[in-house]
């Protein structure tokens, strides 16, 4: 049995932990350092402002700028991505009505479908696919939203700027250091070379999203991890513009993905409406999968050949395209604390996603603004030991959060038993609101899936670049132009059984890994393109590990 | 309607890209358009500006304008628009034109357009826009008004134009303007013209099978008298240098003849050549997506078909 997890990349947490090197005087100091322009991230900068301006006596302790925020996007925005239908509760408590944000109106109608490869069964919507009051969002345009309500309540927002290394003194956090700019693919600095720079804080708010570089360094460095290890789902979507856009918010079921548990298959799509004329459509599959041909943007390109869905796209041109992680493991897979000296984390990086109801949004708002409280809590205190940042993992287990990760515990796992057995374990479990005690249910990381081949990669269709595309026209239609000749920022074994190779070239939606000469001895070796990148993450879920590349690098998601 | 044109010159040679764009405002309508050359030997060049169209040239040389900075052109343009009243600024990009334009358009707190491809006579730019999917216009609420065009935007024809008034410019450079000097400038070794210049482009994909066999595209540039590309997997690869690279993130060119030997033609790539004027591609698979963009396409194996070519093409032009 061949598994990923047998071939771990050259990557030491380790190597991303540091003192504060530079001297002292050429620190940038801030107050409050928040690693992620994403929702946490700015939520919390957010309510931070509103503290500071009823607290001007804080305000000014904190110095220069009380609060920044840093992002590796090209601007707020760029590297966001969701479905999205959102729960506007956190933002009402954040002070936003959902009428006030970019949005594509309220959720009125839904219709759930099981496809087959002809045809599609509607069935009453599933109790937590039910979206009354949700509202349909672009993250990216409510990420470009927030970053100006953030930087008007007085935050400094510094795109394109990479968090690389996590800054510990004396078992504290304090800090990031970013990543150098204007190196060559050999690491040598070229003429525009600038070195990176300490940022450093008093508390560090690490609200990095899905796969979060330092999150992952920080877990760590501190011990945080749960005994049950996080996994993660691909969603891939595009952004279509359509003569007319469904009524309806779509969820769909079963076809392109295999309902047999062997396959461990698990995943459905999503077609909502963006206003009138727009639409968006994607594809979630576990990433717990085994075939090694498994690929969601070819699943997504599949699912758009169905008859049902292709009458919804008839006319229509896709105008966007982009790909992310979500994080699964729930209630179970969350750190064992959300904080450590100096440090509080937020949102997607630590798992905050409902996967039943397919919602986060309103987590990552959430936690970012108890983060908020709990951080200007201490600092008004003057408080810096250990426990000053408790009542941030009280808050976020005391609050909706925790009530409601806790109620879909064991939700995930159940899937693995087949789609259907899990189907109706699931749907007993939202029934019962939790009550049920199923016993928690182990899951498997999911690079240790053991692979196989079942020649799955058939049944993907030929792009014909109007309606199904190729990866490197979905990479195009992202906005990604990242320069080439800069250093390969994606840590993977490069020499490996072919289906592992086989395995991470289906596994990545953005055309970067290519399988290179075969060895004498079976295996290959595995060519990187890694200016391809879109940063979704999957390679770190499946035996790699992403790090972040020069700062202003990937996507530039606008509609997704 | 008073148009301004910043004519780059290196060596005292006028760039092509600069006269293309003179030519096109002369080709305007306006009777008042006029050229700005700095540097030494400008003087000297000003009737080959009037050749494209310029009926005044401002010339400024001096020692202190020798070496290719833009603070020191920003300050001689300035001078001349804020003297002489001129409405709109045009130049052709370059490293050295895309700063000049920023730091004029700071300076005279102006409106700038950069990236166009095209301008009306009344004024409207034309820019690319969303990855060079759609054109859209563009245009200026105030004046003076700056647009930087897209290399090889328009073509660099003489229009016939006579001899220029010619206007010496004195200016005292800003303080600031004197802070940068070039300490060395070297040229990348290149055996032909530049693939950005070239009237003909030669490029080489995947579908070469090995950086050896870049010879191949190599010898067919040459018997054209053209340079030679590549695509970025081959760079990736390591088979041809960077600086070679076409494509999104690479060099644009459009060159007269863009001749494509095993490029599969992915969007990255054609968004760097697609508004070459004849693009020939040669590519065994029937199905390549460069074959819905070529004006003539040949299904075939180059390693057989870019040989004979080269002979045939050696043969033509020594008879």
């Amino acid at each position: 049995m061949t598994r990923a997890s047998d071939f771990p990349p050259p990557f030491d947490p380790r190597d991303y932990v540091a003192e504060p090197t530079a001297p002292a005087d050429e620190r940038i100091e801030v107050g409050v350092l928040i690693v992620g322009a994403g929702p946490a991230g700015l939520a919390c900068a957010i309510r931070l402002g509103q503290l500071l301006g009823e607290h001007p006596d804080v305000a000014e302790r904190l110095g220069e700028v009380p609060v920044a925020v840093v992002e590796k996007g090209k601007q707020p925005g760029s590297h966001l991505l969701s479905g999205a239908v959102v729960n506007p509760r956190a933002l009402r408590k954040l002070g936003f009505r959902p009428e006030d944000v970019p949005n594509y109106g309220e959720v009125h109608e839904e219709a759930v479908y099981v496809l087959t490869k002809r045809a599609a069964l509607r069935i009453p919507p599933p109790p937590t696919m039910r979206n009354h009051g949700n509202w349909i969002m672009s993250l990216s345009q409510l990420g470009r939203f927030l970053a100006e309500q953030a930087e008007e309540g007085g935050a400094m927002v510094l795109p394109e700027t990479a968090a690389e290394r996590l800054l510990v003194s004396h078992g504290r956090v304090v800090g990031i250091r970013t990543g150098d700019k204007g190196r060559n693919r050999e690491g040598e600095p070229m003429g525009n070379y600038e070195p990176g720079s300490d940022l450093v804080a008093r508390v560090t708010v690490l609200a990095e999203g899905t796969q979060g570089h330092l999150t992952g360094v920080a877990l760590d460095r501190f011990g945080l991890r749960s005994e049950e290890p996080q996994v993660w789902e691909l969603g891939v979507k595009e952004v279509w513009r359509v003569p007319k856009a469904p009524r309806h918010v779509i969820h769909t079921m079963g076809w392109p993905l295999r309902t047999s548990a062997k396959y461990r298959e698990f995943g459905g799509s999503f077609i909502y409406p963006m206003g009138d004329d727009m639409l968006t459509i994607g594809m979630v599959v576990g990433l717990d999968y085994r075939d090694a041909e498994l690929s969601t943007h070819d699943v997504l390109q599949e699912l758009k050949t169905h008859p049902k869905i292709a009458k919804l796209l008839r006319g229509g041109e896709r105008i966007g395209w982009g790909a992310k992680t979500i994080p699964s493991g729930g209630w179970y897979s969350l750190p064992s604390k959300l904080h450590a000296p100096g440090l509080l984390l937020c949102g997607d990086g630590v798992g905050m996603v409902n996967i039943p109801r397919l919602k986060g949004v309103h987590y990552a708002i959430e936690s970012g603004r108890l983060a908020a409280e709990s951080a200007f809590a201490a600092l008004r205190r003057g408080a810096t030991p250990s426990t000053a940042l408790q009542s941030y993992d009280d808050g976020v287990r005391n609050g909706f959060i925790g009530a409601d990760l806790h109620e879909v515990r064991d939700m995930r796992q159940v899937f693995g038993r087949g789609f259907f057995v899990g189907g109706a374990l699931a749907s007993a479990m939202t029934v019962s609101r939790g009550r049920i005690d199923f016993g928690k249910m182990r899951a498997e990381p999911d690079a240790e899936q053991p692979l196989l081949t079942t020649n799955r990669a058939a049944s993907y269709p030929a792009p014909d670049g109007k309606v199904t595309f190729d990866k490197l026209s979905s990479v195009f239609a992202s906005g990604n132009k990242t320069r080439d000749d800069q250093p390969n920022h994606i840590r993977i074994e490069r020499r490996v059984p072919k289906e592992v190779a086989e395995m991470w070239v289906n596994l990545c939606p953005a055309q970067v890994y290519e399988i290179g000469t075969e060895g004498s001895d079976g295996t290959v070796t595995v060519n990187v393109a890694a200016s391809n990148c879109v940063q979704c993450g999957a390679i770190t879920a499946k035996g790699g590990r992403l790090t972040p590349p020069e700062g202003g690098s990937g996507p530039e998601y606008q509609l997704t | 309607m008073s148009m301004l044109v910043f004519l780059e010159q290196h060596g005292g040679e006028l760039q092509k890209g600069s006269l293309g764009v003179l030519a096109k405002a002369a080709s305007l309508g306006s009777n008042d358009v006029a050229a700005v050359i700095v540097g030494d030997g400008a003087k000297a060049l000003a009737a080959e500006a009037g050749a494209y169209g310029a009926a005044k040239v401002f010339v400024a040389e001096g020692e202190a304008l020798q070496q290719a900075l833009p603070q020191p052109r920003v300050d001689v343009l300035a001078k001349v628009v804020q003297e002489h009243g001129y409405e709109t600024v045009l130049l052709a990009n370059s490293v050295l034109a895309a700063d000049v334009a920023a730091g004029l358009a700071a300076r005279l707190d102006a409106g700038l357009n950069w990236d166009l491809v095209d301008l009306t006579g009344d004024l409207v730019g034309k820019r690319l826009a969303l990855q060079d999917t759609v054109l859209v216009d563009v245009g200026w609420k105030t004046t003076p008004r700056i647009a930087l065009f897209r290399a090889g935007s328009f073509d660099a024809t003489p229009t016939g134009g006579g001899e220029p008034q010619v206007e010496d410019v004195t200016v005292e450079l800003s303080e600031h303007s004197q802070q940068a000097t070039i300490t060395g400038q070297e040229l990348e070794e290149s055996s032909g013209p530049s693939i950005e210049d070239a009237d003909i482009v030669v490029a080489g994909g995947r579908g070469l099978g090995a950086a050896e066999n870049f010879s191949l595209a190599e010898e067919l540039a040459r018997a054209l008298g053209g340079a030679v590309g590549a695509t970025r997997a081959v760079v990736d690869a390591g088979w041809y240098p960077y600086s070679a690279q076409i494509g999104q993130t690479g060099k644009v060119v459009s060159p007269k003849l863009y001749v494509a030997l095993g490029i599969s033609g992915a969007i990255q790539h054609k968004v760097g050549m697609q508004s070459s004027n004849v693009i020939v591609s040669i590519n065994k698979d029937a199905n390549a997506p460069i074959f819905e963009f070529s004006d003539l396409g040949v299904v075939g194996d180059v390693h057989e078909i870019v040989p004979r070519l080269t002979e045939l093409i050696k043969q033509r032009k020594g008879a």
